[in-house]
């Protein structure tokens, strides 16, 4: 599994000679290693000999076509041809296990605790609550100062919890069983965007966290001292949806956006290593296949697609000419074999990811599908809804 | 005022870092479609035996699922 495409040179920059983390720049066709700084500068000097705005720009458009050519070359095969030869998967039978009741208003995310078993959710009425699965009861509530808290996780450890939304901030609540402590009196502010927070996630600690912001950034900050850590820029316009690659893979993230594109970084660099764009409308959610070597997407466009790293393409699509709503949330069962998709028709598809044919559509909420995770164990998935209920299905 | 040569200069930033990050994406190491979708479908099938969803978990231990009572009719 190695990963031949990733930027994380570090060493003595080429301009100022300082030991940095390096990227490639290229200077009169020569390829350099400047650090960031001298990136930047070189970035927004004047004009360079035989160059002007319009060489650019048609320099970058046939740059965009030598890389779909590229890409081109290498698909000699669909996904689904290769997995003729695989078992077809038998009947499945799916229900709600469990209805979690207690939102006054529309639930916009969830996550699942590492213990299998807790769930954080959070809501547009301003609520975030952790619940436990099994018995359907809350274990906390918090209400936060803001409306529309799009975004919430639970901490590695299980101790805390994170959330945010039109507040622009994400904050972490330590989780305590004191009777008498306030959740809200331990708040700590970490991430401050210029616009609503979409989405957030611990890395492998509790110590650091990710964000996604309809700022159109992703970044990276320490909890403990709300430090920014990096920043990502490139998305077009505001970013709706993030993932971790699974820890053995290395440190890279994927987001989605309102640009249509979903883009791979580099958490070290900063730096954006792959970008895809085929879907025709907002990427809603992007969610990494257990190896780390692809991850599939979900779209206003009514289409959830997989994308292959290693291929550097799309190598499926996930749609039916019945589906017109658009997918909100999407999850892999452990295997990878299955891709859970919560959608705005109040449907939840689940999907043979290697043959590209719907297994099962499931009936239940009675709103937009918003959320959707599977299990730490891949027991049981959860899904929220505007319906302001979660449900558990296994 | 050289706000016209900063927005120009902004611009070529733009277009310059448009052209860089194309060079590098356009660069990287590729592996054809045939051997990463036979990647994805050996691991698919590896780890099939350990998923729930495809192996199924008996009502008893699955504690989602309710231990149905025996009914003595």
């Amino acid at each position: 599994m190695d990963q031949t495409f990733l930027v994380n040179v570090f060493g003595s920059c080429d301009k100022c000679f300082k030991k940095r983390a390096l990227r490639p720049v290229f200077k009169k066709s020569q390829q350099l290693s400047y650090c960031s700084t001298c990136a930047e500068i070189m970035a927004t000097d004047g004009l360079h000999e035989n160059e002007t705005l319009a060489s650019l720009k048609s320099e970058a458009e046939t740059l965009k076509g030598k890389l779909e050519e590229e890409r081109a070359k290498l698909h000699d095969v669909e996904l689904h041809q290769v997995a003729e030869r695989v078992e077809a998967l038998g009947q499945f039978v799916m229900k709600t296990r469990r209805t979690l009741k207690g939102h006054g208003n529309k639930v916009l995310c969830m996550d699942w605790c590492k213990d299998k078993r807790r769930i954080v959710s959070s809501s547009q009425d301003g609520k975030v609550i952790v619940w436990d699965s099994f018995t359907t009861n809350k274990e906390h509530a918090v209400t936060m100062p803001c409306t529309w808290v799009m975004a919430c996780a639970y901490a590695p450890s299980g101790c805390a919890i994170a959330c945010g939304g039109l507040d622009n901030k994400c904050s972490v609540y330590p989780l305590t069983f004191d009777k008498n402590e306030n959740m809200a009196a331990k708040k700590k502010s970490v991430a401050m965007h210029t616009n609503y927070l979409s989405a957030c996630s611990f890395t492998n600690s509790d110590m650091q966290i990710l964000t996604a912001s309809g700022d159109g950034t992703c970044a990276l900050w320490d909890v403990e001292s709300g430090q920014l850590l990096q920043s990502f820029h490139g998305h077009g316009a505001d970013v709706l949806c993030l993932d971790l690659a699974p820890s053995e893979t290395g440190n890279t993230f994927v987001s989605g956006g309102c640009d249509k594109k979903a883009m791979v970084w580099d958490m070290r660099s900063g730096q954006c290593v792959q970008a895809f764009e085929t879907h025709e409308s907002d990427v809603n959610s992007v969610r990494y296949y257990p190896s780390g070597d692809a991850f599939a997407s979900g779209s206003d466009d009514a289409t959830c697609r997989l994308y292959d790293l290693r291929a550097d393409r799309e190598v499926a699509i996930y749609s039916k000419e019945s589906i017109i709503f658009g997918a909100s949330s999407v999850d892999f069962s452990l295997s990878g074999r299955l891709l859970f998709a919560g959608y705005n028709d109040y449907t939840i598809n689940v999907w043979d990811v290697l043959k590209g044919s719907r297994v099962s559509i499931l009936f239940g909420h009675e709103n937009r599908v918003s959320t959707l995770r599977v299990s730490p164990d891949g027991t049981a998935f959860c899904s929220g809804s505007w319906d302001h209920t979660l449900r558990v299905w296994a | 005022m050289s706000s016209s040569k900063v927005a120009i200069g902004s611009d070529i930033g733009q277009a310059r870092r448009t052209v860089e990050q194309l060079r590098m994406e356009a660069g990287i190491d590729r592996v054809k479609v045939s051997k990463a979708a036979t990647d994805l479908l050996q691991f698919c099938m590896e780890q099939a035996k350990s998923d729930p969803f495809l192996v199924g978990i008996p009502a008893a231990t699955n504690p989602f699922k309710e231990k149905k009572p025996c009914v003595i009719l």
